[in-house]
């Protein structure tokens, strides 16, 4: 056999083998008084909703008095490359961190897999904790992780579809399969607008690509539509604008940048609220309070957004309440 | 150290891969893209039946003949659909983005409290990590086994021989295109088996996990060859295992400099490519050499 091939097998083993004689002794960690903890935060990919909550993370930690030399952040981005998710939380474990940060679910998931309940996980924005099974129940997590769910205020976006379009009966729904985030607060708008005596019809797309056709589609069937939280439908907002706009028909949306790319209104949460919250939750945990009865917290209450120049173009009057009171604690798009 | 080991783990891993993808890409002479879909579809059978109660080594058998049904369509979209392979292997792919959300129901499944084959009892006594080295180690050696086994006997020559010259096979009575098929089957069913046991390793199954696939299993295949150059089929399939532990490695290295990680996929890009090159760099130095030979011996 060849001998390269031979040797480089050779090393691998011996390597192993010491590794494995190294590591079977229990390492004793010695805390010496003026202690650094040391959080990882690991996000999944680079976006404008998620950097705004890694952002919020961040201040969250200082609020608690982690900042400084008084923390070692680890922040990782694994660029939507699932493969990297997982050799980014064994690093944080190698680390020894003391806490770990998820952003986004997969990232969520990967690290409570790796942390396997030894090293307390906190989620930042993670839509539906239960649902994917990273705690047992938001109010009783169980385990080590627990976190902020970025819900959507869902009673409140039907309000406004009912404020901005009163006589609408057909609500068309349109969300991309792939994001479980999206179809979870699709199919929970669904259930409630039916309950509020709303005809609803669901739309999905597999990506961007599908857009301009189920939007057409969806266009010629229904009075108004509601776009979930969703990243794949918000990276497509302009074609679903341009098509809707053809046929006079307002689109509500679930966050405020979705208002900027041509919703008409919406009460937004904000992502950085939400990490923000997910800091100061995590600067508790790191000063001892125990996650398994640190119940999720679900951040619901937003801002209105409202942008005028789509009213206007839609020929949609806008109730006046509704504009004070995105002048006065929201944004108004002109 | 620890951080080694684990990259060692991984390595062993998606070896898996490397080793499936060799059966098309190296024996077969083409790529087969495929590999994005059955990847997946492996991870989502497995984790899917495991969240249903199934035992874990059955649902990942299941996820190995899930993903020969994914090799089965692309053969025969090529041989007797007559669609150029780089297309069936697209088609398929794509095909089989909504076949895994059918599985899965959602586009995320996780498998936190639930038994995978990683739970069995021996792993648990084991230090950090040594339970990937070890469950990677044990199914890449009855895979590859195997495989050496199946390479040896009249259909494996036959399967062989398909690759190196299909017009020569033809003509000695091999049928070619049950061969190719044959080939694409066993490699997504691999694929497939791979998807399963990472999918146990990471804890969950994803609808997008297939994406850039095919770059780590010919990067495990591409360095195990440059590392090693010449060899026997046996070593070759070897020599890939190995290729994948090393380019977990280099990636290990890249991450430990502190690059940032947004340039990761750019750097293992460029480790690729700069390992695809590197054979004919030696082979224009070699050439050099020969010209100086030969102006010399002339004087």
């Amino acid at each position: 056999m060849n001998k390269r091939l031979l040797s480089t097998i050779a090393i691998i083993i011996a390597f192993l083998a010491v590794a494995f004689v190294i590591t079977s002794k229990p390492t004793q960690q010695s805390r010496t008084k003026t202690y650094v903890p040391t959080v990882g935060i690991l996000q999944l990919v680079t976006h404008p909703a998620l950097d705004e909550i890694h952002r919020g993370v961040v201040a969250g930690l200082k609020s608690q008095g982690y900042s400084g030399n008084k923390i070692k952040i680890d922040y990782q981005n694994a660029q939507a490359d699932q493969s990297n998710l997982k050799t980014m939380s064994q690093k944080f474990t190698n680390e020894n961190a003391d806490l770990a940060v998820g952003i986004a679910t997969p990232a969520a998931l990967s690290l409570a897999k790796t942390a396997d309940g030894s090293s307390p996980v906190i989620l930042a924005g993670i839509t539906d904790p239960a649902g994917s099974g990273l705690v047992k129940s938001t109010k009783r997590p169980g385990n080590n992780v627990t976190g902020t769910s970025g819900d959507s205020p869902l009673q409140q976006h039907l309000g406004v579809i009912k404020r901005v379009a009163p006589q609408a009966k057909k609500l068309g729904i349109i969300y991309t399969t792939s994001d479980h985030g999206g179809e979870y607060n699709a199919k929970n708008m669904e259930k409630i607008a039916k309950k509020a005596g709303y005809d609803v019809k669901l739309y999905t797309i597999s990506t961007t690509n599908d857009m301009q056709q189920v939007a057409e589609t969806m266009a010629n069937a229904v009075d108004v539509v509601y776009a979930p939280q969703d990243n794949g439908v918000a990276s497509a907002m302009k074609t679903l604008i341009n098509i809707t706009n053809k046929e006079k028909i307002p689109v509500i949306p679930a966050v405020n940048t979705m208002v900027k790319d041509g919703g008409i209104a919406t009460i937004s949460v904000s992502q950085y609220n939400i990490g923000y919250q997910a800091g100061v939750m995590a600067g508790r945990v790191l000063k001892g309070k125990d996650t398994a009865n640190y119940p999720v917290k679900t951040i619901t209450d937003g801002d209105m957004t409202v942008n005028l120049k789509q009213a206007k173009l839609l020929g949609i009057k806008l109730p006046t309440s509704m504009v004070t009171e995105a002048e006065n604690k929201g944004e108004v798009f002109k | 150290m620890s951080m080694i080991v684990s990259s060692i783990g991984q390595g062993l891993l998606w070896a898996v891969l490397g080793v499936a993808l060799f059966l098309t890409f190296r024996i077969l002479n083409f790529p087969d893209m495929t590999v994005e879909g059955s990847f997946p579809l492996g991870a989502s059978t497995a984790v899917t039946m495991i969240t249903h109660g199934i035992n874990p080594f059955a649902a990942t058998l299941a996820a190995f003949f899930v993903g020969t049904i994914a090799g089965l369509i692309t053969g025969l979209l090529y041989t007797k659909g007559k669609i150029p392979i780089l297309l069936a292997g697209i088609l398929v792919m794509t095909a089989s983005l909504s076949i895994n959300l059918r599985i899965m129901g959602s586009a995320n499944i996780s498998l936190l409290d639930q038994k995978s084959i990683f739970s069995i009892k021996i792993l648990q006594h084991l230090p950090k990590y040594f339970d990937s080295v070890f469950l990677g180690f044990v199914i890449i050696v009855i895979i590859t086994a195997g495989l050496i086994f199946f390479l040896q006997t009249e259909l494996g020559q036959a399967f062989i021989a398909t690759g190196d010259n299909p017009n020569m096979a033809q003509s000695i009575g091999i049928q070619t295109d049950r061969m190719t098929i044959m080939g694409l089957m066993l490699s997504n069913g691999l694929i497939a088996l791979g998807g399963a046991v990472i999918a146990q390793n990471n804890g969950y199954a994803d609808i997008n996990m297939g994406i850039g696939i095919i770059v780590i299993a010919l990067a495990s295949i591409i360095i195990g060859e440059v590392v090693f150059g010449e060899l026997t089929l046996n070593e070759r399939l070897i020599a890939v295992i190995i290729g994948s532990i090393l380019y977990r490695l280099v990636l290990l290295v890249v991450l430990r400099l502190g690059f940032s990680t947004n340039d990761v996929n750019l750097i293992s890009a460029i480790v690729l490519a700069v390992a695809m090159i590197l054979p004919q760099l030696r082979h224009a130095l070699k050439l050099d050499k020969v010209i100086k030979k030969g102006v010399t011996t002339h004087e």
